[in-house]
This record gives C-alpha cells, structure tokens and sequence, in this order.
C-alpha cells in the first residue's frame, strides 16, 4: 500500500503538513487534498495529528524569501495533478539553498514550481482582461468565469482596486464558488450560500452589449485578417463567457 | 444619427493606428472609477489578431486636411460623425465597468482649427477625469499645430499622448500629408518630451510609422526609428503595414499589406531596444533591407558566425543576447543560474529555454548539440530557412510582434 497524506484543502494546512514530512522524512512523498482523493485499492490515506502549526507556519516565513512564498502560493491554487509533491521538494530545497534555490535550474522541482505558477501568473493575468462583467437589475456587476487554475480571488482583489464602488459578484463555474465584493471585503462563498441570485440584467445592459459588439467587429482590418493569431493570444476555451466571441463559438 | 452609428463611423476611422498599449502607467484610484496596470492589459483580440486594450475612437471624423493615405481626408465623399464629450464618457465608463476595456484611445480629424480640436479634446477629458472619477488609462493623440499650452494642458490630464510622424522622411510627407509637416510633429514630441514627469504623460509617447505607402528603405526607417528614440525618448515607434484606403497617383498600388516587412522592423527595433544592437549593425546601404526569409537576429548571426559558437557558461549577458532565439529572459536566467551549476544542454530544455535557433549557435561546458563539423554556414542557414519557413505558413506566431 502508498501511503498518501490528505489535507482539507486549506494553503496553510498543507505547508503545515509538509513542514511535518520534511522532520520526518518518509521514503515516499504523496500529498492529497481530501476533496481531489479518491479511496482505492492500492492507496492508504493518512491524516497526520500536526502539532504546533503555528510554529511551523513562523519557521517558514523566517526561512524563505516573500518569492518563494509567492512561488509555492500561486503552485497551490494551480490545477496541476501533482501540485502538492512538487511544493514538498521545492520547500525542502528551499531550506537547503536558501536564496539560490530560484536558480536551481538543474532540480526538477524548481523549474517545475516555476512553470506551474507561471502558468497561473499567466493565466491571472489573461482572465484581468477576458472576465466580462453584466450589470444586473439590482446595481451589482456580475461575472462567470471557468479557469483552468483556482484564481477567482486574485481575480477578485483586482476588481476591488479597480472599482472599489461597486458591488460584484464572480462564479468559477466549474469549480462552483463565488468571491462577493460588498464595498468594503471580499468574501468566498459557497454555491449552499447563495440562496436565489437574481440574474435579471438592467435595462441598459443588452444596449451596452451591442455598442461593444460593434466597435468589436468594426476595429479589426479585413486586410489582415489573422484568426490563428487571435486564437493563439485568446485561447477559445475562454470564449463562452465573451460576449463578443460568442457567435464564433 | 444614433451612438451605435456615431461609434461604427469613428471606431472604423480609428482603426489604422496599430498603437493599442496600456502599459507603463500606474495610475491609482482615488475613491473613482478604476487604475492602470503597469504591464497594460488586452482585454480582447480582433479577428486580424491585434490586440484590444483600449476603445479607440476619433472624437470626430471631419477633417480639414487632406492627407492622401488617409481615410479621412477631406476630399474624401465618406460619411461624417462627431461625438460629444458626454457621449464619450458614457461609453467609456459603460465599457470600463463590464471590464470590456483598460481605457480610451482619443484621436481626432481636425475640426474648424488645430486649437478648436485640441479644446474639444481637453473638455472631454477633462470631463472623463472630472466629472466621471475616471483613472484608468487614457492616450490622446495630440493635434499638430495646436498652442503649446493648449499641449500642456491636455498632457497633464493623460498617460499618454503622442504625435504620428506617418511617414519617415520629409519629402513623402510633404508629397503625402502636405498639411502636417515635421516641424508640427517634432514640436509636440519635443514638449512631451522636456515635461514629462510623474503627472505630465507618466506612460510616455509613442508615434506611428506607415510602411510602404513610399519609397524608404528598411534602413531609412530604422534610423528614423533609431534617432526618434535617443532625441524625444519615445516608449514605442508601431510600424503599420500600409493599407491601401484610397486611391490617388501618388500612391502606390499595393495588393498585400507588407506584413512581413513589419515583422522584420518589429524585431529589428526589439534589437536596437532591448538588445545593444546599432542601426548598422542590422542594415547598411549595401544591404538596406531586411532578408524576408530571416530574422535580422539570424541573418545578423550568419554574417558573423566567426564570432560563434558561444559558451552558455561564459558569455557575456550581450554576448548571449547575441545569439538568435535567446531573448532578454532567458539571458537573465542562463547568468543568473550558471553561477549556482554548470548548465548543460538537458538543463536548458529544462528551464524552458527555447533551442529551436539557439542550438546551432552555442556551446554548453564546450559541447555542441550536433557534430561540430556541421558548423557550417550553409547547413544552419538551410535549418532556420526551414524552420522559418513553418512558422510563416502556421501564421501564428509572425506579425504578432505589436502584442508584446
């Protein structure tokens, strides 16, 4: 039997855990989520009693860089299969580099931990200008989203920079959970949370929709028509949740 | 005539300029409506491809001069529209809150005067910024032949403002846009230029080139290019493949925007940048045109392959940067990890540097990838022909450069 540790999904309960297999230092790393495991025949769950998470925590942000921390942050909200295994070593030879660990090119680990958390960065990044909003009867601004990495609430603390005075909303339609922005914090909710959403746009929404449909087909020049190169910087899996890419879907 | 109207005729009429940043700004939010992101954002891309950061529309469409490449040009029989401030505002706000847009690209044709314009400019934004609490992002053309306070003004309401020179020399402006000579244009680059500050145009100017709508070499653009960048410190100079709009015995026909070419002053202009690379460098008047089959970077590596292979272990930051296919990322990265270990080929791959053109080019602790006696010049040159060749003929990743 593999053993393979579980965690509830929380970033701090799994640097908690890992920090617990680094002291003890198994032969064999596997780290799960709860949620993501599934039981089978082969693997056996483990819920290690983690004593002293609060110093454990301490011990990390004393012994690596902000960057890091970023790095390992931005891996954790990724989609990648094995996310956590790829932090375990990354965290592990973090402690035994110190600030060279970033130019370990040669370690599997770092230049995964570097390709994944790129990809969410980038993915962040795209979603900042793709996610659309729609302004809904009650004066709330409301968008659906279906990211390949858990990034709704980097998505969210842009938002709240940028429009600090209206109230929005933002579904991970796949993942089914909201970030609430209510003028002052933002607040995860769950889809049990939401009781009924009023999804009647305002008035002016449909107007608003065409105008920017129009300047949409009117900017692009016919003489240079290039869609592979549209496709390529706007990837269609985020299409269905552009208005203005909806009739090429 | 309805806005949806008004926004086809000035949005179509706006279309030409390839300037579409919103970088280089980091405009806060003070208790308004949005900011601007340092690195920009494209919030879509348009079916040619081009990125879409910013509503870019003319204010109006009616034009005094009669510039021949334009489409706007006064002698042209095309329907007219002109927006006021308010109209302006509502759809910017209305686009900026669904987050369809990062800001607002302003032009303008020039209506009754340069100095009447350049005031209908300053009174919609001011609006915008006023009234509305707007932050994000905005870039106005300036109107050449405006006041210089009229300048002054207007700049310290923007991020950015820039002048198009349109074309690289004087005689092809003075036979193509006889209304808009130099002298306008460097005046409005040279006032961005002394005031530019914290809260006067904090994201810089840039201008615009058409390319072969006239008779200059590559060369003469680049060094246009070249000695606009050291004398007003322009962020960017876009080129645009011309497209013909209108016709007239002064221009040429053409039945292809030269796309290619485009790419090539792209990367050329990437090179004199970010590269340590000098206009002769690249093109000198025995060879004043890019190689379309070539990168300049390549074609520049090929004419010096004495100077190649070069050590990834040892080179010089501009030394690596040198060789085709690596860029300022993956220099940094090399000299940054090669002082913690050895890089070998199989760690080059796999801290995800791109080899593709690389490899014919360099050593790794003095280790070619192939028999060294193929360090030839005409087998590398017949490899990267090839490769090329593929990537013109996938189309996706030449004549993207203006994205970056």
């Amino acid at each position: 039997m593999n053993k393979v540790y579980l965690y509830d999904g929380e970033f701090s309960s799994l640097l908690t855990l890992i920090m617990s297999l680094i002291q003890i230092k198994p032969k064999d790393v596997f780290i799960k989520s709860d949620g993501d495991f599934k039981p089978n025949l082969l693997d056996n769950p483990i819920y290690l009693n983690i004593e002293n998470k609060e110093e454990k925590l301490k011990y990390i942000n004393k012994n690596v860089s902000r960057e890091v921390m970023h790095i390992l942050y931005y891996v954790y909200l990724s989609n990648d299969e094995n996310k956590e295994n790829v932090m375990y070593y990354f965290l592990l030879n973090s402690f035994k580099y110190g600030k060279d660990i970033l130019y370990h090119g040669d370690l599997n680990c770092v230049n995964k931990a570097l390709k994944i958390s790129k990809y969410v960065g980038n993915e962040t990044h795209k979603l900042k200008g793709f996610l659309r909003f729609k302004k809904m009867k009650n004066n709330f601004y409301y968008a659906e989203v279906e990211p390949v990495n858990n990034v709704i609430l980097l998505l969210a603390h842009h938002f709240k920079m940028r429009m600090p005075n209206e109230y929005f909303l933002i579904k991970d339609v796949k993942r089914k959970i909201y970030v609430m922005y209510d003028l002052k914090k933002l607040t995860i909710l769950y889809e049990e949370d939401i009781k009924k959403l009023n999804i009647d746009v305002s008035n002016d929404e449909i107007y608003i929709e065409e105008l920017w449909k129009e300047f949409f087909y009117t900017i692009a020049i016919k003489e240079r028509e290039n869609k592979k190169c549209q496709m390529n910087f706007m990837p269609k899996r985020y299409w269905n949740h552009m208005i203005e890419m909806e009739e090429n879907l | 005539m309805t806005i949806k109207e008004k926004l086809t005729i000035l949005s179509d009429s706006a279309k030409y300029d390839a300037s579409c940043s919103s970088s280089g700004s980091k405009r806060k939010n003070t208790d308004g409506v949005g900011n601007a992101h340092l690195s920009g954002i494209c919030h879509s891309f348009a079916s040619d491809g081009r990125c879409i950061s910013l509503l870019k529309i003319l204010m109006t469409n009616v034009c005094i001069f009669d510039c021949k490449y334009c489409i706007n040009r006064k002698s042209n029989n095309i329907k007219r529209a002109i927006f006021t401030p308010e109209e302006i505002c509502e759809i910017t706000i209305n686009f900026y809150k669904r987050n369809y847009i990062e800001g607002l690209f302003l032009s303008s044709g020039i209506i009754k005067s340069a100095d009447y314009t350049m005031e209908l400019l300053i009174k919609t934004i001011s609006l915008l910024r006023g009234k509305y609490h707007f932050n994000g992002y905005i870039h106005v053309k300036a109107i050449p032949g405006a006041s210089n306070y009229l300048l002054k003004k207007l700049g310290s309401l923007v991020d950015r403002m820039s002048a198009n020179i349109e074309l690289p020399s004087n005689e092809s402006l003075k036979l193509l846009a006889p209304d808009k000579n130099t002298d306008k244009i460097s005046n409005i680059m040279q006032t961005i230029k002394d005031k530019r500050n914290r809260n006067f145009v904090p994201a810089g100017q840039s201008t615009q080139m058409i390319i072969g709508a006239t008779k200059e070499t590559d060369l003469d653009i680049l060094s246009k290019s070249d000695a606009m960048y050291k004398k007003y410190e322009l962020k960017r100079v876009f080129y645009s493949a011309y497209v013909p709009v209108n016709k007239d015995k002064m221009l040429p026909i053409v039945n292809m925007p030269p796309l290619t070419r485009e790419n090539r002053l792209y990367q050329a202009d990437w090179l004199l940048r970010f590269y340590g690379f000098k206009v002769n460098d690249i093109l000198d008047s025995n060879n004043p045109n890019f190689n379309l089959l070539l990168d300049p970077k390549s074609d520049w590596a090929l004419r010096h392959l004495n100077e190649f292979p070069k050590e990834i272990n040892t080179a010089s930051y501009y030394d690596l940067l040198k060789v085709p296919g690596i860029g300022v990322k993956s220099a940094k990265k090399i000299i940054s990890n090669r002082r913690v270990f050895k890089i070998e080929f199989k760690d080059l791959k796999k801290m995800g540097i791109s080899l593709k053109r690389a490899k014919y080019f360099i050593l790794c602790n003095g280790v070619y990838f192939m028999n060294q006696s193929l360090f030839k010049e005409n087998i590398i040159k017949n490899n990267l022909i090839l490769e090329s060749k593929e990537e013109i003929a996938s189309g996706v990743k030449q004549l993207c450069m203006f994205n970056e």
